[in-house]
């Protein structure tokens, strides 16, 4: 059953490598495919390729955070709202807190993850304590977090003097460092090398044998004995960690300010949710994929500005993505008890 | 904050668009489809509206775009999720961003915008005058001048009570939903019935994203749908689809929505506001659940 | 009790159909037919062919090779509407019924009758149905939804929605699996009442005695292919035994090994509940090493949550739970695994297993963190340490079990939901086995396992207790029970009114406990 799943990966993979080829090859949809490419990679001094692998940065992080809860079978897809007020957290940690710039940015990065993870552990109290499905619970988190963090941002803590919708700036020598000549900061080490001791720990620890299995099967993991609390609150509280260090990553680098919206228009979750699927939840996977919706995004935008194409191409092509993979992956999250019985 | 003529007069704008989707939910429900796409449903109506009125000039050429691009939805939601039997969720999160960038990008390649799309082509859906019922205090306000929509779509939670429960076809969605097997063994499609449910909902859905864009207002906004498939999924899941539950929730929900727009007005701020139909949410169905949880103790089912 | 009658004319009948599903030939060749108003018995193992036969028979497979006739005629099945159509009753052994649904709209649904708007013309069919529960002595609540009934009460829907299409041949899948002594009774009455009215009941099963006491032909299939036909007045239970299998089975030889000290002893145990019937009420046994006491009842009756309560699943249970001289109530479910209780639960597609996951990976759930007594029991030292795992370790312990308990796979790494139904069994079997346990909770161990598994299995349980290990055994087949058992504790409504000893064992003794009455004996 797996060799055919991956034959309908690999089939339309195919197709769609023939399908640019022939695109290169025809004059007039060459400068779109073109267009793609150099929206993706290219740009002076690879600017562009730069800017995807900013994007990459924060949805490789996303991923990880939506990966761990969904490899253990919990359907936590608050991560936005994890993402928003871990951002949000860091940016008013390194706006108010007086201190030398490695101790404020330290005491950020923490205090976004706590933020995250509360938020994360609040989805699981819905559900362990008052039944409200993590699923709805989780959910709806995400649009009072956006709102408090939009409200903040709007009045009390708004930048007025700067006319957008912004905080101050933070501690200018706090801000993560960038790669020399880049736009690229040193955020995307930070959730590089989360990424790898996710994917190592996932299949070498203890806690990651256990937290899979309780996500195969919840009865199973309960009577084999497994601390089935103590996994699920673990694991909410990981993947709100991870959501809040990416919320610190995209404000203490390239932005150096929470700005309202940075977040969640570019819908940075939902994408990840995709990534993650089209990864069939495979850990060593997640990280391609995540890439290639990056890319694709990106892409996009050099599309727009070579071909006239409105870059939303970008997010009808993931979503059809989704869908086609929907139609080929069968039951991945709904677990196998749907049965016809 | 007082339930002043205005408030009043506003809460069926409010509650349409969510009474909409939760009908069409309960559809799926019963039909045990977990179809949670209805944001991206009532999203694509709602664009489709203002351009069924743009390119035909009249309201009802909206209302038929819009039918148009829910049943649209529907069909797709069917071909993925029912037909090749992948999972509803993904389904709908695929729908979703789906609903997103086509109305975005079709906002840009046809009208040249972005964010917003305000035209004087944009026509109202008709309003329904009852006469002199109007100059009755409270109930007046509430009842008249009240868009078609408003009134259709509490007629519908009545319709489709009686229909899931008299009709043929009703039963079938109901059995398809308990046991699609069951159902296949007497040569009954349950694939074709819970088509038929998806492809109402599609349609539900988009009529209440009309009822957004060319009645609440005559504009389209990117995001419109705002999380209202999400608060008519609360809705369906707290009155476990009962549809006589369903019309005064929603009409709950609706009185929220009103008190915080009246609230903005007094200089609370939006972003607040607009929350509270969520926390009004969350603890209604910690109120639900828990309810449903301790009955199911009582049953004598064990916890799981 | 068998009927002599001259031979009826052939109500329809099976052509040479031949079968199969890729590389597995399910059907080879199969011909016979089904005679008016006879009571026709199908027996054969698992993957014999007997449901793909009724498969085809039902429309719901079309054949490769053959055809069907009915009264003579060829008749072309697409669908199983058109085998209702043209007189075909199933009922199947997962009820194919709508729980929220009453029994009316049960019936219904498909049937509708709608007029020309759609609408249900409810008054009408209730008389109709009603008139049918009366000319064929049911006793059902045309109002009541499924699922509250018991099983028994659905078993009759499912042949009244039959007879409500106008059947004439009543086809059943191992109907009695789910049923007490005395229902049995009651449902064969039932069927001898469809053969005096000119139905044909076929009847699919594994239950030989069954076949012997109330058929009057038997066919036998075995890997596809029909291999033997008898008259039922002409043969016996051995000789169908063997005819199904094809060899000799080897009988288990049970030998009671019973050792005087106590390993376990449950005093009051008892479950609340949020009415004011305890779901588990003051039930108190004691297990000596060696011995097997096997828990007999109707499911529901309180099986579950004294089996949740010993292993230390049930928050609300009450009353004492002594092993091996320990008040054990206060500790987890991992803790009650590591002192010696294992447990082997009945649902193993969800529960005993995760079949997503390997098989590996499955051998070693309760034993995966690095405890010392986890570690010094088998010899090893142990699957991981500071929160590591030795893959190393894990892969040769599970080849070694694969080998060990003969599990049918091509490699220790494979996924477990790829296994068949006996093998996933021997996979629970050898994890929980090779933990030694000394007292193990064993729910229903060969529920949907082939003949040859079944004798592995029970040999294993049996060479467990000879180790000294005490095992409760709750099970819903009585020859089981039987088999196996030295002592057999009857739940009824919480409670375990009446054990058994070995020699008092007795049908319908125990099948009148499970009913919860007390006065009836033969």
């Amino acid at each position: 059953m797996i060799r055919s799943r991956y034959a309908s990966i690999i089939a339309p993979l195919a197709i769609i490598f023939l399908g640019v080829m022939i695109l290169l090859a025809i004059p007039q949809t060459r400068p779109v495919v073109e267009g793609f490419l150099n929206g993706a990679f290219g740009g002076r001094n690879h600017f562009n390729l730069f800017s995807t692998l900013a994007r990459f940065s924060i949805l490789l992080g996303m991923a990880m955070s939506v990966l761990v809860s969904f490899r253990a079978g919990l359907l936590n897809i608050g991560g936005e709202g994890q993402l928003v007020l871990g951002g949000l957290t860091a940016a008013l940690v390194g706006v108010y807190l007086p201190g030398p710039p490695l101790y404020v940015s330290v005491v950020a990065l923490l205090a976004a993850m706590t933020a995250g993870a509360s938020w994360a552990v609040l989805a699981g109290l819905l559900d362990r304590v008052a039944k409200v499905p993590l699923l709805i619970g989780s959910l709806l988190l995400n649009y009072p977090a956006s709102y408090l963090a939009s409200y903040f941002v709007s009045h009390p803590f708004r930048d007025v003097a700067s006319g957008a919708t912004q905080t101050h700036r933070i501690m200018t020598e706090a801000r993560l460092p960038r790669f020399p000549g880049t736009i690229l900061d040193y955020g995307i080490l930070l959730i590089g090398a989360t990424a790898i001791l996710v994917i190592a720990l996932e299949k070498t620890s203890v806690f990651g044998y256990r937290v899979r299995m309780q996500g195969y099967s919840y009865g199973f993991a309960r009577t084999s004995g497994f601390p089935t609390g103590a996994l699920y609150y673990r694991t909410l509280i990981i993947s709100g960690m991870i959501a809040g260090m990416t919320g610190y990553t995209a404000v203490f680098g390239l932005n150096q300010r929470y700005i309202d919206g940075m977040l969640t228009i570019p819908l940075y979750t939902w994408t990840a949710i995709a990534a993650v699927l089209l990864a069939a939840i495979i850990p060593l996977i997640t990280p391609v994929t995540a890439f290639f919706f990056a890319m694709l995004a990106t892409g996009a935008v050099g599309m727009e500005r070579s071909a006239d194409i409105p870059r939303e191409i970008g997010q009808i092509v993931q979503a059809v993505i989704v869908l086609y993979l929907a139609g080929v992956g069968g039951k991945m999250l709904s677990g196998g008890t749907k049965e016809d019985h | 904050m007082f339930l002043d003529s205005a408030i009043i007069e506003s809460i069926p704008r409010f509650f349409t668009p969510v009474l909409l989707a939760a009908i069409g939910s309960a559809l799926c429900e019963r039909a045990a489809v977990f179809n949670i796409a209805l944001e991206g449903m009532m999203l694509v109506g709602a664009f489709a509206a203002v351009v069924g009125c743009v390119y035909t000039g009249s309201w009802m050429g909206g209302i038929g775009f819009a039918i148009v691009a829910g049943a649209a939805f529907g069909l797709i939601f069917s071909f993925f999720g029912v037909q090749r039997g992948g999972d509803d969720i993904i389904v709908s999160i695929g729908l979703n961003v789906l609903a997103i960038g086509l109305t975005a990008f079709l906002l840009r390649a046809l009208f040249g915008v972005q964010g917003q799309f305000e035209d004087p082509r944009i026509v109202e859906i008709p309003k329904v005058n009852l006469g002199p019922v109007a100059d009755i205090p409270f109930i007046g306000d509430l009842l008249s001048g009240q868009s078609i929509l408003v009134w259709f779509a509490v007629l519908m939670v009545f319709a489709t009570h009686f229909f899931l429960n008299n009709h043929y076809y009703g039963l079938r969605i109901r059995a398809a939903g308990q046991n699609a097997s069951a159902l296949r063994s007497v040569g009954v499609s349950p694939e074709r019935v819970k088509t038929v449910a998806l492809v109402a909902c599609g349609i539900l859905c988009a009529l209440g994203g009309a009822q957004l864009s060319i009645s609440n207002v005559t504009l389209f906004t990117e995001g419109m749908s705002a999380g209202r498939g999400w608060i008519a999924l609360v809705i369906v899941m707290m009155c476990s689809a009962r549809l006589p539950w369903i019309l005064p929730t929603a009409i709950l929900f609706g009185l929220v929505d009103a008190m915080g727009f009246r609230m903005q007005g007094l200089g609370l701020p939006q972003q607040l506001t607009e929350a509270l139909p969520y926390l009004l949410a969350i603890v209604v169905l910690i109120i639900a659940f828990r309810r449903k949880s301790i009955r199911q103790q009582a049953l004598g089912q064990s916890e799981s | 009790m068998q009927i002599e009658s001259q031979v009826q004319p052939a109500v329809c009948r099976l052509n040479g159909i031949s079968k199969s599903f890729g590389d597995i030939q399910a059907l080879r060749d199969v011909t016979f037919e089904v005679r008016k108003g006879e009571f026709l018995a199908i027996v054969g193992e698992n993957g014999a062919g007997k449901s793909t036969a009724m498969g085809v028979l039902f429309g719901l497979l079309e054949p490769d090779a053959g055809h069907i006739t009915f009264a003579g005629e060829r008749r072309k099945l697409k669908s199983a509407r058109d085998a209702i159509d043209a007189g075909f009753g199933m009922v199947h052994q997962h009820f194919k019924l709508y729980p929220d649904l009453t029994v009316l709209e049960n019936v219904l649904v498909g049937y509708e009758g709608a007029n020309g708007f759609g609408l249900v013309p409810f008054q009408e069919r209730r008389k109709a149905v009603a008139s049918l529960i009366r000319e064929f002595e049911f006793t059902l609540d045309l109002d009541r939804k499924i699922s509250d009934m018991p099983v028994d009460a659905r078993q009759q829907v499912e042949i009244v929605k039959m007879l409500f299409r106008g059947a004439s041949v009543v086809i059943l899948d191992e109907p009695t699996a789910v049923l007490t002594p005395q229902e049995c009774v009651t449902l064969y009455a039932m069927l001898k009442r469809l053969c005096a009215q000119g139905k044909s009941v076929v009847l699919i099963t594994h239950k030989l005695g069954e076949v012997m006491d109330h058929s009057e032909r038997v066919l036998v299939m075995r890997h596809g292919a029909l291999v033997a036909e008898r008259k039922t007045s002409e043969t016996d239970q051995g000789e169908l035994a063997e005819l199904m299998v094809g060899r000799q089975i080897e009988t288990v030889e049970k030998i009671s090994r019973i050792q005087p000290q106590v390993v376990a002893s449950l005093q009051g145990v008892s479950v609340q509940s949020e009415s004011d019937k305890p779901r588990l009420d003051g039930v108190s046994i004691e297990l000596r090493a060696g011995e097997i006491f096997g828990v007999a009842g109707v499911t529901g009756n309180g099986q579950k949550e004294l089996v949740n309560a010993v292993m230390g699943l049930e928050k609300n249970a009450a009353g004492q739970i002594i092993f091996q001289g320990r008040d054990i109530g206060g500790l987890t479910v991992a803790e009650r695994r590591q002192i010696g209780i294992g447990y082997m639960a009945e649902d193993r597609m969800t529960i005993g297993l995760a079949t997503r996951g390997t098989i590996a990976e499955n051998l070693i759930a309760g034993r995966e963190g690095s405890s010392p007594k986890g570690a010094v029991r088998e010899g090893h030292s142990g699957f991981s340490s500071y929160g590591f795992l030795h893959w190393r370790q894990i892969r040769d312990h599970a080849q070694r079990l694969v080998k060990n308990y003969d599990i049918r796979t091509p490699s220790a790494m494979q996924r477990v939901g790829n296994l068949s139904g006996g093998n996933q069994q021997k996979v629970v079997v050898a994890r929980e086995l090779s933990a030694a346990p000394k007292l193990l909770v064993v729910e229903n161990p060969c529920w949907g396992v082939d003949v040859g598994a079944i004798s592995f299995i029970h040999r294993q349980i049996l060479q467990l207790a000879e180790t000294g290990a005490a095992i409760l055994l709750i099970s819903n087949d009585l020859e089981e029970l039987f088999e196996l058992s030295d002592r057999v504790g009857v739940m009824f409504e919480g409670r375990m009114n009446r054990v058994f000893d070995r020699s008092e064992l007795d049908a319908f003794a125990v099948g009148a406990a499970m009913s919860g009455d007390e006065e009836q004996r033969p």
